[in-house]
């Protein structure tokens, strides 16, 4: 059974058709990016996915339930991270993530707070204000935050877009093997090529709010006649939705 | 290593997500001293300046005004920090960019507001306990002078308040950000007709019509009733806590149905950016 079914999508704000009848399975496991030129519909398809924006039509169902009717239980079993958003900046590390955790209503807060600060490599943050952390620790934070519950999904708005080239690698790997060993399944979306092309199984290729192309990263490439993802990109971006 | 969760819609997991809101604002407002120093700084402000204007008229034979005005001053406090602080307590995950965050979580809408209401009681609790140490101290004015209709006085007065935030927290839901100044200013839309400081009878007729619909003009002028020697209006008391019921009842709707309309129109992202 797929972690997350999600038929027919569809959003339009006003004028623009943000999303138009995109389809998505995600299988246990499975590392899935969401690709696509900026204002294709990425984030707005992931907001749907998460509840935060309700769909104009079709349907997003995850673990069998509906996402609608069932949002508390469905909600309970995924989590998200951006690096856009921000977190409360008075507060220390582990007062954010202590907090998060009663949010999600684990039984034992803290000693998941520090099952997820040793896998981050996070520890030393724990008694530093959020405010106080540079943007590649704050995205490890975020990603302490969006492990807590030990999702069976976890969506990642640009999960390596703040941290250096080391930081991102070691961010990856910890990904991967999240996914692989514990069977979570991954939904990402990411500018940085290289990384989709080394964590994902499925890519799909968002334009004008479709997908518009849908393989791994080697049948993307030979579908579109290009030597890698980075040029399918820039295929897609700039001649737009192929016949 | 594992997460190990209650059953999402067992009470102990509401309990717990509930209880997720509370401490995350009071760990902020423990590593906040600006926080604690504004519990304080309004409140006493205002009790000083009006404490020493009923200390004049006082002793300009003007009678029964240090009760009143000093209860007035107290219980207008108590309505004013209900409806701020849960709007102020919404407002800072606006202003931290954290909305995103709590409602990708399972916590409820309900959740997140009895949250937030807990918390505020917290707050005026320890606000009001420094007011009244002080009008006892400074004017000799013991607010439990009032009685046993204090009770009745004060829940009719946060229930109000905590309806009005709501209102609040919906306008910034619908307009946006810039719509925060509704949180600070909708209490006050209120007090003229409330009769805060001088009896309902005193405001022209269309006026008191207007301040029969509000339940905190039926706790002021119960107030002064029992201040100047009457009984609890428990008749008057069982019409504010009606008006309560549909303020709140209003309130929550539209808190409701703000929410919905702000995930239909992509609103709720934007607090993201």
């Amino acid at each position: 059974m797929a972690i997350l079914e999600a038929q027919s999508l569809t959003k339009r704000f006003g004028p623009v058709q943000a999303v138009d009848g995109v389809d998505l399975s995600v299988g246990e496991g499975e590392i899935t990016a969401l690709l696509g030129p900026n204002g294709a519909g990425k984030s707005t398809t992931l907001h749907m996915l998460l509840g935060l924006v309700t769909p104009d039509s079709g349907r997003v169902s995850m673990f069998g339930l509906d996402l609608q009717k069932h949002r508390t239980e469905v909600l309970s079993r995924v989590n998200f991270s951006a690096s856009y958003l921000g977190l409360p900046g008075v507060l220390h590390v582990r007062e954010v993530l202590n907090s998060f955790a009663r949010l999600y209503g684990l039984r034992d807060p803290r000693r998941r707070v520090a099952e997820v600060a040793e896998l981050l490599e996070i520890g030393p943050l724990l008694k530093r204000r959020t405010s106080d952390l540079s943007s590649g620790q704050h995205t490890r934070v975020q990603l302490g935050k969006a492990l807590l519950n030990d999702p069976e999904l976890l969506i990642l708005d640009e999960p390596t877009a703040a941290l250096d080239p080391d930081a991102g690698e070691r961010i990856r790997n910890l990904l991967v093997s999240v996914a692989r060993e514990t069977g979570t399944a991954l939904l990402i979306t990411s500018h940085n090529m290289l990384e989709v092309e080394r964590m994902c199984d499925t890519i799909h290729f968002l334009a004008a709010g479709r997908i518009v192309a849908s393989g791994s990263a080697a049948e993307l490439a030979a579908h579109f006649g290009v030597v890698d993802l980075e040029e399918v990109f820039l295929k897609v971006a700039r001649e737009g939705v192929p016949a | 290593m594992t997460a190990i969760a209650f059953e999402p819609h067992s009470t102990r997991a509401r309990r717990r997500r509930i209880a997720g809101v509370v401490y995350r604002d009071l760990a902020a407002m423990r590593r906040s001293p600006i926080r604690v120093f504004e519990i304080l700084f309004w409140p006493v402000i205002e009790l000083v300046v009006w404490g020493y204007v009923t200390l004049f008229l006082q002793a300009n034979k003007v009678p029964f005004v240090v009760s009143m005005l000093l209860g007035a001053v107290l219980l207008w406090q108590v309505l004013h920090r209900a409806s701020n602080e849960v709007a102020i307590g919404f407002l800072e995950d606006v202003w931290s960019r954290n909305l995103i965050n709590l409602h990708v979580t399972p916590v409820t809408a309900g959740e997140y507001v009895t949250g937030l209401v807990l918390f505020s009681l917290i707050k005026i609790a320890g606000g009001l306990a420094v007011m009244v140490t002080l009008a006892y101290v400074l004017y000799g004015f013991g607010l439990f002078t009032v009685g046993i209709g204090l009770i009745p006085f004060m829940a009719v007065l946060l229930v109000l308040g905590w309806a009005l935030a709501l209102v609040a927290i919906s306008a910034v839901l619908r307009f946006g950000e810039g719509a925060q100044v509704v949180a600070w200013s909708l209490v006050f839309v209120f007090q003229p007709v409330a009769g805060v400081f001088y009896p309902v009878s005193v405001l022209p007729e269309p006026l008191q019509w207007l301040a029969g619909a509000v339940p905190a003009s039926h706790v002021f002028e119960g107030m002064r009733a029992v201040l100047g020697g009457a009984p609890v209006p428990w008749d008057t008391l069982a019409v504010a806590a009606a008006l309560d019921v549909g303020y709140v009842a209003a309130a929550l709707w539209l808190y409701g149905a703000t929410l919905r309309h702000a995930r239909s129109k992509g609103r709720l992202s934007r607090f993201g950016e």
